[in-house]
């Protein structure tokens, strides 16, 4: 790839156009806009993408990182016209960039309790619930009780888990652990069910194959049913993963007295709206990371795949 | 040439009067090129070198109120070290009764010995190459192969076993396919390797149906050789028995010592065609010789013979 090629891309436009903006238009607010952390928002964020078209072999992944730019700097530019250039929306619900960063920044060591909370809840409740993996694989290996399991948690499946939070709030001591019951709930009833479809849907040449082979039956299951049904598996899995999300931020918010949904919550209660947004992007890049790692892992597991 | 001939003919006269008597050899006239290969009424008597021995069977599908006859009464002795061939039109039975031999399928009646045990399911002794998805996709062609033979011979360390799967990668001529996983190769190459594990896990037995009815024609005849060579090896090595469903009559004839053809409603054994051509053969050598064409157009004539009836069957219904 030519340095054209690499370098040559309307994002960089945007991004100094952004930065010449913040400069140079006058601020039309009376409130302070700390444009230095604005600007040093932009140019970390310019700073990855420049890295990723300096090193990158592939020209679809530049091609996509610089577009993925366009759109960033895009709203951030938008963002700041309205808010602190020409003050076209209500300040404080709107606070401008530079104030937003800044918050975050200060606040770096309370969120990251809020994450290790919430996050570890969610890691809790989640590997508990993978026990739908070797449940659905024993379940699944006899005809008839494979097909009314199925049915069963097709129904239990069906119930959203977040009903079970003032019935878990009698049952158990801590607002904790009904949370981690409640993730576990979102996540074993998909994975079950994605177990079993999984393990139903094995082709059965494999399976003649397992079988000439002589394959014992523990052997069986796990060098073949196990990998042939992954795919199932992963669907259950990234499945009970987002509705793991949903759920917990939401009991965050009735109940907790500690993660990235009581952050939101409270902070919304007294009006902090700067800390409000704050909070709902770091949850947007808390969710899209985690999505990530299990899909780094589905990549791993399903090499072989096409 | 013309005694060739005639022996031929009675042999096939022969076979059709009577199922249970097929080659019969006429003693000291045989020619060079004719194998010794004994009529099963004659085995019987030296007993020992009968591998596998088909004695009786029928299968019949049961569905939700269909019953369909599939095998009836079928017999069938095959040799240590011979490789036989079943044809037949498609559905005349030949995957069922491959399936009972590979333990799959457990006959409605009658029983198959192999080394004069009755077989109970799948065995060891047995290695089978299938049409398709003989492989498994999340293994590589590598661990595809030393994971057969680590069910064969669970004492070898894996170091050892790797080693082999290499050798008999290179046998095949995959040798760089080692890490590539069954996506990544074409139906022909993964049929190298699927036959590359039988091999490896070195069983008496090799059953395959249809191993080479997935790929394009030129693949075909590359595989054929392949597995042409390989069985035969050096000419000293213990053969293995092997027994190969396909509908390629120049296949058949290529690669068995005796032809087996099966006709349907309900699918039995219709003739046993002896196919004495020398050994080794090679496919250019063979195409040439005046035998090869006299097997070819006797088998010819059964085959369309066989579908002609059908036709006139169906004709009648
Ligand atoms: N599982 C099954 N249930 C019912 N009928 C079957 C089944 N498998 C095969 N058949 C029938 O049995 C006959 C023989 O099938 P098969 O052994 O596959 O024939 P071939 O391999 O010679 O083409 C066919 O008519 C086929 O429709
Ligand atoms: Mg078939």
């Amino acid at each position: 790839m030519t340095i054209k090629e690499r370098f040559l891309r309307y994002a960089h436009l945007l991004f100094i156009i952004f930065v010449l903006t913040e400069l140079f238009l006058p601020d039309g607010t009376r409130r302070a806009p700390l444009i230095n952390y604005a600007i040093g928002f932009a140019s970390v964020i310019e700073i990855m993408l420049l890295t990723v078209s300096a090193l990158s072999g592939c020209r679809k992944k530049i091609v996509m990182f610089t577009d993925l730019g366009i759109v960033i700097f895009t709203v951030l530019l938008v963002w700041e016209l309205m808010t602190t250039k020409f003050n076209l929306v209500k300040p404080i619900l709107f606070p401008p960039l530079g104030v937003l960063v800044h918050q975050f920044i200060e606040d770096i060591p309370e969120i990251a309790n809020n994450i290790v909370s919430s996050l570890g809840i969610i890691i809790q409740g989640y590997v508990l619930g993978l026990i739908g993996i070797p449940v659905g694989l024993f379940l699944a290996t006899d005809k008839r009780i494979s097909s009314i399991s199925g049915h069963i948690a097709g129904f239990l499946g069906a119930i959203p888990p977040i009903v079970y939070i003032p019935y878990g709030i009698a049952l158990l001591p801590t607002f904790r652990s009904v949370s981690v019951l409640v993730i576990f709930l979102a996540t074993f009833w998909p994975v079950l069910m994605g177990t079993i479809s999984g393990v139903n849907h094995v082709d059965k040449r494999l399976l003649d194959s397992a079988k000439v082979l002589n394959l014992s039956r523990t052997s069986t299951i796990f060098h073949v049913v196990l990998p042939a049904s992954l795919t199932q598996i992963f669907v259950g899995a990234n499945l009970g993963l987002c509705i793991s999300f949903i759920l917990l931020t939401s009991a965050e918010m009735i109940g907790a007295r500690a993660g990235l949904g009581f952050y939101v919550k409270n902070y919304s209660d007294l009006g902090d709206y700067t800390r409000t947004i704050v909070g709902i992007i770091i949850i947007g890049v808390v969710v899209v990371a985690s999505t990530w790692a299990v899909s780094l892992i589905q990549k791993r597991l399903l090499r072989w795949q096409s | 040439m013309i005694l060739f001939l005639r022996i031929c003919r009675n042999t096939l006269i022969n076979s059709s009067k009577s199922q249970a008597s097929p080659a019969r050899n006429e003693g000291t006239d045989i020619p060079r090129f004719i194998h010794d290969i004994r009529a099963p009424g004659e085995q019987k008597m030296t007993n020992n070198n009968k591998k596998i021995e088909i004695k009786n069977i029928s299968l019949t599908y049961k569905g939700s109120g269909t019953v369909f006859q599939a095998l009836k009464d079928v017999s069938l002795t095959i040799n240590d070290g011979e490789f036989v061939s079943i044809i037949g039109s498609s559905g005349c039975g030949k995957s069922t009764l491959l399936s009972i031999l590979e333990g799959l399928r457990t006959p409605s009646a009658g029983e198959v010995l192999i080394d004069g045990k009755k077989i109970e399911g799948t065995g060891r002794d047995r290695g089978v190459v299938f049409q398709q998805y003989a492989l498994f996709p999340w293994m590589t062609a590598e661990k595809n192969i030393s994971f057969g033979i680590k069910q064969v011979k669970p004492e070898l360390s894996k170091k050892e076993r790797l080693e082999l799967s290499n050798q008999f990668l290179s046998k095949v001529g995959l040798a760089g396919a080692r890490d590539k996983y069954p996506r990544d190769l074409s139906g022909g190459m993964q049929q190298r390797v699927a036959i590359a594990r039988a091999l490896a896990m070195d069983t008496d037995i090799l059953l395959m149906d249809e191993p080479f009815g997935a790929v394009d024609a030129k693949t075909r005849v590359i595989l054929q050789e392949l597995l042409l060579h390989l069985w035969e090896g050096d000419g000293n090595s213990r053969k293995k028995t092997v027994v190969f469903v396909t509908h390629d009559i120049d296949e058949a004839i290529l690669l068995s010592d005796r032809i087996i053809m099966m006709r349907a409603n309900p699918g039995r054994v219709y003739q046993e065609i002896p196919v004495n051509l020398e050994r080794p053969r090679s496919r250019s050598e063979l195409v040439k010789s005046r035998e090869y064409a006299a097997v070819r157009n006797e088998i010819m004539s059964l085959f369309f013979g066989d579908i002609k009836d059908q036709i006139d069957q169906e004709a009648v219904i």
